[in-house]
């Protein structure tokens, strides 16, 4: 006999509210139905009630994770429509920037699946690592969350001596090496707990058109960093770490391997800095009619905005948000279906998913 | 020969051209990792001269953000579903836009080839145009949300609650005086 399990909207294993109701035939799940909305706060209307500089601090507050990379995204949109265009050392602050933000997510992220496989030393250890790069963002933008680094034409704050946040990648590499990446993927608990569940296939990640590391460990090997280069990312070399396997253990491999890439590009970031100017300086704004779309490669994929203006008006016309979570997330389905009901907060999890960016 | 009947014509040999263009791109791609294709790989640029020779000729245009827009012409959105999954590009999103006045809406569906994002726009004067979420599912989210934002009937689709709970009015996204 079948039955349903509602796992949330509030739930231990949430981070989160949402909800996800499933249907099981003893232990094993044969469907399940996803429920969001319950961060609903309607962003992208009120986003045409504030102006260039007021929309950017409001769109910071659609994740609190990753920010900076929501900026980072409506400026670059901006800046198409005002013609303005960031000088060079701004572009390698911006991608310092996103890589430290993406570090501290996928750190963040490693720590809950670690508490999540009932690993809980593993979660310490991440979150101990997560707080030095935190330092490293406080010490550039002042602030822990919303860095407010982003502005139409650079950035707000310069990293004044780019060279001595080395140590800082340094050291993070080194424990990333010797530590969480050999457990992660060599010990008996994380691979028994990770292997061969919440598969998804590769037809079926490219039907859903999943984005990010989900995608990439399904074998879809996309990297917007890479297919379409933004800020100053085809300046410096990386690689885009793909799995086939499809399966939690696939998706931890791939954020561990965009770990060390991270560290690859920061280095080669921080050493290569140009020096001038961080950005254009108070000059006059002039938007121009029409819409820009811009696309930025945030820690759990694509994100992208469509942002329209109309000439001579303070105001967007229209901010529209497609979040990476908001089409990783309908994936979860077809990932729970034939595994065990105890397995699911962990598959759920194992997207990254961030319900405040999907809800807006 | 009648409209209908021209366009689906033309439907056809742009799903049969994208067809072709992407199973040549697939045997020809480089792995990213031994055994591995990548979604799409090879030459985009060709894949788009062909699609817009297909619809109709020269009307592309590539915008300061580097989106190849293409005039659908009196092209259906299936018939844009369907070449856009035959030539295996992704589904990236629909975004609608409220045009001044009583001009209505347009929607604007965007899809990533190889990383070239093509952009296919459609004005819908009566707030209903045929659903898609049969052949691409990756559309399922983002139509219940336009239709709770802006009340767009999907035809051929039925709706569940998205980020609006059961009995919240629609169209939370339109301007106050037309909501």
């Amino acid at each position: 006999m079948s039955y349903k399990i509602p796992m949330g909207p509030y739930h231990p294993a949430l981070e989160e509210p949402y909800k996800l109701d499933m249907i099981c035939d003893g232990e094993t799940v044969s469907d399940a139905k996803l429920h969001i909305g319950f961060n609903f706060r309607g962003i992208e209307h009120l986003a045409e009630t504030r102006n260039y500089i007021q929309v950017i601090a409001l769109m910071e507050r659609v994740c609190g994770i990753c920010s900076n990379i929501h900026t980072l995204t409506l400026c670059q949109a901006m800046e198409k429509l005002t013609g303005v265009e960031p000088p060079p050392r701004a572009l390698y602050v911006r991608v310092v920037m996103a890589e430290l933000e993406r570090l501290h997510s996928h750190v963040l992220w490693a720590g809950i699946a670690a508490k999540l496989m009932g690993f809980k030393t593993m979660f310490m250890t991440c979150f101990a690592l997560r707080e030095k790069v935190m330092d490293v963002l406080q010490a550039i933008s002042g602030n822990r969350v919303n860095y407010s680094m982003n502005r139409i034409g650079g950035v707000n704050r310069d990293i004044e001596d780019p060279l001595a946040l080395l140590g800082m990648v340094d050291q993070l590499e080194r424990e990333m090496v010797r530590t969480i990446i050999p457990i992660f993927t060599t010990s008996t608990t994380a691979t028994l707990r990770c292997a061969g569940i919440g598969i998804l296939t590769n037809e079926k990640a490219i039907s859903c058109g999943v984005v990010g590391p989900t995608a990439r460990a399904s074998g879809v090997g996309q990297d917007l960093r890479r297919a379409a280069p933004y800020a100053a990312y085809s300046d410096f070399e990386f690689n885009v770490p793909v799995e086939t396997a499809g399966d939690v253990r696939a998706r931890l491999l791939v954020r561990a391997l965009e770990i060390m890439e991270s560290c690859r590009i920061l280095r080669q970031a921080l050493t290569r800095m140009p020096a001038g100017a961080f950005n254009t300086g108070d000059g006059k704004i002039v938007f121009s009619t029409g819409t820009a779309i811009s696309r930025v490669e945030a820690p759990r994929g694509e994100v992208v905005y469509s942002v329209s203006w109309k000439e001579n008006s303070r105001n967007p016309a229209r901010v529209h948000v497609r979040t990476p979570t908001f089409q990783n997330m309908p994936a979860i389905r077809w990932m729970v279906v034939g595994a065990r009901l105890a397995d699911t907060p962990l598959i759920q999890a194992s997207i990254d998913p961030c319900y405040s960016c999907t809800d807006r | 020969m009648s409209a209908g009947v021209s366009v689906h014509r033309r439907s056809q040999d742009l799903l049969h051209h994208c067809a072709k263009a992407a199973r040549s791109k697939v045997s020809g791609s480089s792995p990213s990792r031994a055994g591995i294709s990548t979604n799409c790989g090879g030459d985009a640029v060709t894949v788009i001269d062909n699609i817009a020779e297909r619809l109709g000729g020269s009307d592309v245009r590539m915008d300061s953000s580097g989106v190849q827009w293409f005039d659908v012409g009196d092209l259906g959105v299936r018939e844009l579903a369907t070449a856009m999954k035959a030539c295996r590009a992704r589904f990236v999103t629909i975004t609608a836009i409220e045009l001044p006045g009583n001009e209505g809406l347009r929607l604007e569906y965007l899809w990533d080839l190889d990383g070239q994002l093509l952009g296919f726009s459609f004005h819908l004067e009566t707030n209903s145009i045929e659903s898609i979420f049969d052949i691409c599912e990756a559309t399922d989210w983002i139509e219940r949300e336009i239709h709770e934002g802006f009340t767009v009937d999907f035809v051929g689709r039925a709706y569940e609650p998205l980020l609006l709970r059961e009995g919240n009015n629609l169209g939370v996204n339109l301007r106050e005086e037309i909501r």
